[in-house]
């Protein structure tokens, strides 16, 4: 699970039963789609989910202060986040 | 006395197989997963057993304010509807659902990715705190957690009581037989967690499977 692919994959598989994206949508997710304020159904709810859903399927925890606005801007920040607390 | 809560009934044509007592999710997860529920109902329906899927009081159509109950009253109410049922009696609940069915007698469970309450409580937090930011409002969970633990804390759009928070907390699904426990995938129910969608979706193949699953298990405790 440390794998960078690996964690690519589980983070699209997870966007896309949160957000109901349908395969499609979340293989064509590039580094720089727009999630919060940009996909509709990214409301804050969503955003709760994905990190709970974040937390069990990658075995990570995230902290209450680790989180800011700029982890949801696009999809490549929530990718490079999630890798570092992968690693970490 | 508040009025008995309303109960979703599908019953199949003659004398019901047995009856299947559905436990849903909670809160945002019950919407999200009811429709494909009630397709799972039908299926049993169709297959000789009735299905019973009950509000717990505060929810739905319910005239409990939520704020006046906790999870030991759902577990209690559970059980009461359990107990008014007439023959075999297993239940299949889902999610945080499983977190509320031990109580109840029962002829056997069936359990669909059960889930723990602390879980729960920190995605409906992590909501609360994320729409907060937005409007400006400073908060954490741990402001929150401790805010609770005097007055009811809405959170997503339900206003829970300090009860409730503190049960949730701490809450895990206990050991109950016979029971069969399974997820989602390969191993489990071919479908996708339609609980945690943003926007409620439906899913006749994974209710049918759902259905199937439940029948099987039921046929294997030797109950019908």
């Amino acid at each position: 699970m440390t794998d960078s692919t690996t964690v690519d994959a589980t983070l699209r598989a997870l966007l896309a039963d949160v957000l109901g994206l349908g395969e499609e949508r979340a293989a064509a997710l590039t580094v720089d789609s727009g999630l919060f304020g940009e996909l509709p159904e990214f409301d804050s709810m969503a955003v709760a989910t994905v990190l709970t859903e974040m937390e069990d399927r990658l075995g990570i925890l995230i902290d209450d202060d680790e989180i800011d606005g700029e982890i949801f801007e696009t999809y490549g920040n929530l990718l490079a986040f999630s890798q570092r607390k992968v690693a970490d | 006395m508040p009025p008995p809560e309303h109960r979703l009934n599908i019953t199949p044509a003659g004398i019901p197989r047995a009856t299947i007592l559905i436990v849903p999710p909670l809160f945002d997860e019950a919407n999200r997963l009811r429709r494909t529920l009630a397709l799972a109902m039908r299926a049993l329906a169709a297959d000789g057993f009735a299905a019973v899927l009950p509000d717990l009081p505060g929810q739905n159509e319910s005239l409990v304010a939520l704020d006046a109950v906790d999870l030991e009253q759902w577990q209690d109410a559970l059980a009461t509807v359990a107990a008014g049922i007439d023959g075999p009696v297993v239940i299949a609940s889902v999610r945080g659902g499983t977190l509320l069915d031990h109580r109840a007698n029962a002829a056997a469970w069936w359990r669909l990715a059960p889930v723990g309450g602390a879980s729960l409580l920190r995605t409906m937090m992590r909501a609360r705190v994320t729409a907060d930011r937005q409007a400006g409002i400073e908060s954490s969970l741990d402001s929150l957690q401790e805010a609770a633990k005097t007055a009811p804390l809405l959170l997503a759009g339900n206003l829970l009581s300090a009860a409730m928070v503190a049960q949730l907390g701490s809450a895990d699904a206990r050991p109950v037989a016979p029971l069969r426990s399974i997820g989602l995938g390969a191993d489990g129910i071919a479908g996708t967690p339609l609980w945690l969608r943003a926007e409620p979706g439906e899913d006749a193949a994974m209710a049918s499977a759902i259905a199937a699953d439940i029948s099987a298990w039921i046929q294997t405790c030797g109950i019908s």
